[in-house]
């Protein structure tokens, strides 16, 4: 019994410290559980973008390290560098050429390989292998397809007798064929989340519509996309920032070339940072780049909100 | 039913599976004659590439000359010094240290965001989270600063260390760690267990198809990583194999074969455990996409 009296009788004093202390404990428990997280972000995602900011504004080399402050004059450069905008311009028409026709097939493929049997089941797991296969690989195979003597597509072409193409060399031709291949690795990606959108959609809604008269192309139009819309909206948000950072196929085919027809922003950075060695102009441009995606995904994800509400 | 709506639904049946094989031949058509084109003579592909034939794909004679070449093993392969099997060593080392990190740290935050009592939670949740926000390649020079100011490019950790937490797993864990009733671990804690007991007896064990799926994803994110180890490692003996085979195409633009060889080391193992987990892919990203 005396035992007792002695262990309550701190307790009694101290109930609302002691509260404390156990919590200020269990938070600090709790902290410790996302603090390896937290450490990763702050230096690997945060602080590079921090560094960058102020790379831009110092002459700044790999090799020199920090030289002069220059102030802005990076991006007034930047402003004037003929190169700097053609690169955007390419960025934008890869992006614009590729994320519409990419959902539309995704879209295609989805009504039609929705059901479940086995040889549709074959024909998802094909589509999706190239989704998982690296970039780079599919970059050297494809390269090798479109090469003008000895690739693949040219000898698929003289079945119908067309006669051989140059593809990368072409300028008028690199941008489009990079799209093209591009649309082939990538397409499985949304047909996998179009096909999830598809199953969450109660049949009833199309059955529904079966009873009222319409045929599958009715169903498809005011029935299944309009359901369809958030899940494809988040399609059209992700590609279109992936896109916009394409840089693996036009280092492994191109280089930017013909005629920088392909020289897409990110190309362009990693051209200055590490061949030209200017790492100050390059982060200026990431700085610009950062800004203008974050804007395109702000108006894109505002868009889509209020698509939503209603 | 008439004899002409019957052959009518045959006829709709042909033309429906020769679209499926279209569609079929379309996406596996490369991949084979990379596959089949690393089992040949460099030779035997271009000679048989016009008119195009059975053997523009498959190969007449069999070979496995470009492996030997690339591994090191046929004189021709060590006068040039080649040595994938150190690129793939490579890969699988980076690749597994930072599967089993991330899993390690990613499971620990996430159980912090989903389950633990913590002051302004939801601020940091917001700081996890607006990293997914930030364009990923962009930020690629920016992290080459970070990395060679801490003196670690050209080393393993390069490769490891920015990776080892993911704010992407890290969400995606949250949302599979929510489905788990409270109730479990609230009587876990009462019979004494701490919040490390909790996690590991009762939250992991219940979100294992989750943690497989990210794993298999995380996976696929490192081993396919290319403009990273790209500029972060310039010694050739800590590259990985997806700069290895770049590398491999720009020398020696002539060599098909070993390209064709390479290649299809650096994707067949992803391709393997895609197909062998396809399941847990596909949720893992349609979670991604339809929660995120």
């Amino acid at each position: 019994m005396s035992d007792m009296v002695v262990a309550t009788r701190p307790a009694r004093e101290g109930l609302w410290q002691r509260i404390w202390r156990r919590r200020t404990r269990n938070y600090v428990i709790a902290f410790l559980f996302v603090l390896p997280a937290l450490i990763n972000f702050t230096i690997f995602r945060y602080l590079p973008i921090l560094t960058t900011l102020r790379a831009s504004l110092w002459q700044y080399s790999l090799l020199g390290g920090y030289g002069d402050f220059i102030g802005l004059q990076h991006y007034r450069f930047m402003l004037e560098d003929p190169i700097f905008w053609k690169s955007l311009r390419v960025t934008a028409a890869f992006v614009l050429l590729k994320v519409p026709l990419q959902v539309a097939f995704s879209l295609v493929l989805a009504v039609f390989l929705r059901q479940e049997r086995w040889i549709l089941g074959v024909v998802r797991s094909a589509i999706f292998t190239p989704v998982v296969t690296s970039m780079i690989v599919v970059s050297v195979l494809w390269s090798m397809m479109y090469h003008s003597q000895l690739g693949l597509i040219n000898s698929l072409f003289s079945i119908v007798g067309i006669p051989r193409q140059a593809f990368l060399s072409n300028a008028n031709r690199a941008l489009p064929a990079v799209t093209v291949m591009m649309i082939w690795k990538e397409v499985g990606f949304s047909l996998i989340l179009l096909l999830a959108g598809l199953k969450g959609i109660p049949e009833v809604y199309s059955e529904a519509a079966i009873v009222d008269g319409a045929n599958r192309l009715q169903i498809f139009w005011h029935v299944t996309l309009p359901l369809l819309r958030r899940v494809l909206m988040f399609v059209v948000v992700t590609q279109t920032i992936f896109s916009s950072q394409v840089f693996v196929p036009v280092y492994a085919m191109t280089r930017g070339g013909p005629l920088n027809a392909t020289k897409v922003i990110v190309y362009y950075i990693y051209q200055y940072g590490f061949l030209f060695q200017d790492m100050g102009y390059a982060s200026a441009m990431s700085i610009a780049t950062l800004v203008i995606l974050l804007v395109v995904s702000g108006i894109q994800m505002r868009a889509f909100r209020s698509e939503v509400e209603y | 039913m008439s004899i002409s709506r019957l052959v009518g639904l045959g006829a709709r049946k042909i033309i429906e599976y020769a679209i499926y094989l279209a569609i079929l031949l379309i996406f596996v058509i490369p991949f084979a004659w990379m596959i089949l084109g690393s089992l040949r003579n460099e030779t035997e592909i271009f000679a048989n590439l016009y008119p195009f034939t059975w053997h523009t794909i498959v190969p007449i004679e069999w070979t496995l000359k470009n492996y030997l070449d690339i591994f090191g093993l046929s004189p021709e392969g060590q006068s040039y010094g080649l040595n994938f099997q150190r690129f793939l060593f490579n890969s699988f080392l980076v690749s597994a240290a930072v599967v089993c990190s991330s899993l390690v740290v990613n499971t620990m935050g996430a159980y912090f965001f989903a389950r633990l009592d913590f002051p302004y939670k939801n601020v940091l949740l917001v700081f996890v989270i607006a990293t997914m926000l930030v364009p990923f390649q962009v930020t690629m020079v920016p992290l080459y600063i970070v990395v060679s100011s801490l003196n670690l490019e050209d080393t393993y950790w390069a490769l490891i260390l920015p990776w080892y937490a993911s704010p992407f797993v890290i969400f995606a864990l949250i949302q599979f760690f929510k489905e788990i009733p409270k109730e479990l671990d609230e009587a876990a804690i009462i019979d004494g267990a701490s919040y490390w007991g909790v996690l590991r007896h009762v939250i992991v064990p219940n979100a294992i198809p989750g943690i497989i799926t990210l794993a298999l994803l995380e996976f696929q994110f490192i081993w396919n990583l290319f403009y990273w180890p790209l500029i972060a490692i310039s010694n050739n003996n800590l590259q990985m194999i997806q700069v290895a085979i770049s590398q491999q195409t720009t020398q020696t633009q002539v060599y098909w074969g070993r390209t064709f060889a390479g290649a299809t080391l650096a994707s067949l193992p992803v391709i393997i455990l895609f197909l062998a987990l396809q399941r847990y892919y596909v949720q893992g990203i349609a979670l991604s996409g339809l929660k995120g």
